[in-house]
Order: structure tokens, then C-alpha cells, then sequence
């Protein structure tokens, strides 16, 4: 017996009115939506199956007009619901009619805590406005998560970040090494940060855990190309989360796309149940059957499941390898290459260099 | 931090609470996660409405459980939820 997700991650649209330079959404965007009635279905299947949490992302999600619909969906399920979100589009009828739905969770993103940078990063004017909804939802009572994204652009300001989440009175605040997916691959070696910037991070959180313990609570995620080994990345392939795509695509994780030979199969044609046990999206790397050496005689493959097999398959060109990152690969060289590249020589990055993300349906970021 | 004194109105932060009674395990919801109750954990929380000083809860549970020891019962009802306070997931008003 499979034991059973515990959270549904529902991608409901890939529109977004930002355009940051680290999103980890797919670099082909999904154009198709799933209508309202069949991410319904999903989501009460979701609670039904055994999950407890549904994350409502995106894209901005808020960019459905639904959304509102869906949060009741998930609540009236019993599940515990959690926006993703960019605040843009978050006004205050939206925000009143969510927290009425259910709502028990919120996660904001900063780009950064000077507006100039922010602006930059997201590729919009988003930031003055992050600020004056950042107030609006303190003034409910949900859980109020600030997100961050740090890399070398914006890492110099850490302090002042964690003062912003302070300042915000957020009860969480995330701060995320920025992870290399997406259109961050794209922009890696103007975010990788260097080795003395990513010290003096661990330094100053370590800090802000102490100072603030019982206030608000920090989750911290370094980034792996430093690391010794690999994450643990989903906590397992297809151990403890779904994720559906707004095409109503079910995978293991968001940048699955990028492995060759998956297909992905498809909630308006299979039960999430039947999906989550027997799809060959998430049984080709559940369990440890599929590992070679050196993972499948080393004592941590039940620690970190062989770390994550997209970035295999990105920087190794194998999805079925060990995570380049783990020093144990024979293919860390790899990462050594980009890590001792981005410390000799980091390159200035100047506004016009970052590949921003674009579309579906968006025009190219005027910032 | 200084320990919550029994005049403190223990609460759930906003966006933790406890899975419904229909849920097969008794779980605390938070964000990005959740907790598994053990033993009392439940009736505990479920007593921390914000209202309660901390000593009224305590009063409760010796009601709830007759039998246990009543300075145990105390000593462990406090220091669970100083446990969860350092998880961010209890205040105390």
C-alpha cells in the first residue's frame, strides 16, 4: 500500500502578471486551463485520497476569477488551504471573500526590500503595491507568510529583508536560495551567489531564528550547489505531494517536463487515486529500484532519495543519475565548473541582461 | 522566553487549527505543515480559545482526566504548549 499524498499542489494557471527571473514555472508555459468544475473534482479527490494541504499557485492564481470558489472547495473538503501569491490582484473585496471561503494561509513574494531592485527582478512595478497588501491581509486573522528569493542580486540586503518581514508582522517568513529550474537556469550565473555571500546569509538567519523565536518563525533553504549532498528534493518522487498543472497535467513535481519520456496523465481522464498509485510519471522513480551506484548501495538514499532527478537531468543530461550536487556523483565537476566560475569572476549584471519570464499571452516586461 | 505565566490566554496563531474531528488522525494544521497529537494534545489545544487563562485550562483538564496526577498534568499541559509556542503556532495573550 502506497501512503498517500499529503499535499495537492494545484498549478491553476500559468498566467502571471510578474516576470521574475528565477521562476520555477516550466519555460514552456501551459496555455490550456482547466475549468472551475474540474478543479473542483480535483480538489475534493485530493482530500478524499488523503492529502491535507492544498496550495493554490500558479502563475498568479489570482489571475482566475475563480479562485475564490476554489479555496471553499478545499475548505469545505477539509483540507488546509494556502494562496501563493504575487499580491497583485489581491484587492480588499478578494481578500475579505477569501478569508470568508476558508483561507487559512497566505505566502506573499518580495523581490527585494528597495523598491528599485524589486521592480527589476519581477520584471513589473509590483513592489509599492506588495507593500499595501502585505497590510491589508494583517488586518484578518490568516497565517501571513512573507516569501523571499535570494540570490546575488538582492542577498546583500538580507538584513533589511528580515526587518521588512518584521515590519510587515508577518507570523512566517521563507527565505529561499534561489533553486535552478526553470528560468532560473536561464539566469544562473547572475544569481548563483558567491561562497561568501551565501556564510554570511547562513550567519545572519541563524541570528534572526534566535532573536525572533516564538514571533515569527523562519524557514530557511540553501542553495544545493554548495552542498555536501543533495536535497531531499519533494520529499521523495512521488512520496508526499501532486502537483496538477493548469492543464490538468498530474506530476511529481513542477519541473518535471523536462525529463524526456514522461507522460503525464491527466485528471480529466484518470481518478487522482488511480494517477498517485499506477501513472509511470510517479512510479518510474518511487522507491529506490531505479537507482545505480553510487545511490543505491549508499547509507543516504533513504535520506535524500538520490537528491532531485530534474536537476539530474539538467546538468547531467540523465535523469536517472545521482544529483550532480552530491559530492558522491561523478558528475559533481559540474557543478564545480559554475560554482568556481561565479567566485573567480561574478559578473556585473546590468539591468537589460536577465532573461525574463514571458507568457503565456504576456508581453515582453517594459522595466 | 520567559515562561507563560497563568494568567496568559493561550491561543492557536491565526492559520494553525486543528483537523476536523472527521480526519482519522488528529493533526494540527499549520503553514507548510502539520503535527501529529498525541496523548491530551488535543483536548489541550482545543481549550485554547484565547479566553481561557492558562490556569482555568488547567483547572479543565484535571476535570477531563480524574485520575492523572493533578501536578503532573500542570508541568505537561505548559510545557507543550511552550513547545509550541517556539514552533510560532501558540501565543500567549
Amino acid at each position: 500500500m502506497i501512503t498517500p499524498p499529503r499535499a495537492l499542489i494545484a498549478e491553476v494557471t500559468h498566467r502571471c502578471p510578474l516576470h521574475c527571473v528565477y521562476c520555477s514555472n516550466p519555460v514552456q508555459l501551459q496555455a490550456i486551463e482547466l475549468p472551475t468544475d474540474s478543479w473542483a473534482r480535483v480538489i475534493s479527490d485530493a482530500a478524499a485520497l488523503g492529502c491535507w494541504h492544498l496550495h493554490l499557485t500558479g502563475g498568479e492564481p489570482l489571475a482566475r476569477r475563480d479562485i475564490e470558489e476554489l479555496a471553499q472547495t478545499g475548505h469545505d473538503a477539509g483540507l488546509y488551504v494556502n494562496l501563493i501569491t504575487s499580491g497583485v490582484g489581491l484587492s480588499a473585496g478578494r481578500l475579505q471573500r477569501l478569508v470568508e471561503a476558508g483561507l487559512d494561509h497566505i505566502q506573499l513574494s518580495f523581490q527585494d526590500s528597495r523598491e528599485a531592485p524589486a521592480n527589476v527582478f519581477a520584471g513589473a512595478r509590483a513592489h509599492a503595491h506588495k507593500l499595501e497588501v502585505a497590510a491589508r491581509i494583517r488586518e484578518h486573522r490568516v497565517a501571513f507568510t512573507v516569501n523571499l528569493v535570494v540570490h546575488r542580486g538582492n542577498l546583500d540586503h538580507l538584513n533589511e529583508l528580515i526587518g521588512l518581514a518584521e515590519d510587515l508582522q508577518a507570523d512566517r517568513l521563507e527565505i529561499a536560495h534561489v533553486q535552478y529550474y526553470g528560468y532560473a537556469v536561464e539566469n544562473r550565473d547572475r544569481l548563483l551567489p558567491t561562497r561568501s555571500q551565501l556564510e554570511a546569509s547562513i550567519a545572519i538567519v541563524e541570528k534572526a531564528r534566535e532573536r525572533l523565536e516564538g514571533k515569527m518563525r523562519i524557514d530557511f533553504v540553501l542553495p544545493d550547489y554548495y552542498a555536501r549532498f543533495p536535497k531531499a528534493c519533494m520529499g521523495g518522487w512521488g512520496q508526499g505531494l501532486i502537483l496538477v498543472d493548469p492543464a490538468g497535467r498530474a506530476m511529481p513535481c513542477h519541473a518535471a517536463g523536462v525529463i524526456p519520456g514522461m507522460s503525464f496523465d491527466s485528471v480529466e481522464e484518470h481518478s487522482l487515486a488511480r494517477i498517485w498509485e499506477y501513472s509511470g510519471a510517479f512510479t518510474r522513480f518511487r522507491g529506490d529500484e531505479w537507482m545505480r551506484e553510487p545511490c543505491r548501495s549508499c547509507e543516504r538514499k533513504a535520506i535524500d532519495f538520490g537528491g532531485c532527478r530534474c536537476q539530474a537531468m539538467i546538468l547531467a543530461g540523465d535523469a536517472a543519475a545521482t544529483d550532480p550536487v552530491c559530492t558522491k556523483s561523478p558528475q559533481r565537476s559540474l557543478v564545480d565548473a559554475i560554482v568556481d566560475r561565479v567566485n573567480r569572476e561574478p559578473a556585473v549584471t546590468e539591468a537589460g541582461d536577465w532573461v525574463y519570464r514571458i507568457g503565456p499571452s504576456n508581453k515582453v516586461p517594459t522595466c | 522566553m520567559t515562561p507563560p505565566s497563568m494568567t496568559n490566554r493561550p491561543a492557536l496563531r491565526p492559520g494553525c487549527r486543528l483537523s476536523p474531528a472527521s480526519n482519522p488522525e488528529s493533526l494540527l494544521l499549520i503553514p507548510e505543515g502539520a503535527l501529529r497529537l498525541q496523548g491530551p494534545g488535543r483536548q489541550i489545544l482545543e481549550l485554547c480559545d484565547g479566553r481561557r487563562t492558562l490556569a482555568e485550562i488547567v483547572e479543565e483538564l484535571y476535570r477531563l482526566f480524574p485520575s492523572a496526577d493533578a501536578s503532573l498534568i500542570a508541568g505537561e499541559a505548559v510545557s507543550f504548549l511552550e513547545r509550541l509556542h517556539a514552533k510560532g503556532t501558540v501565543e500567549f495573550l
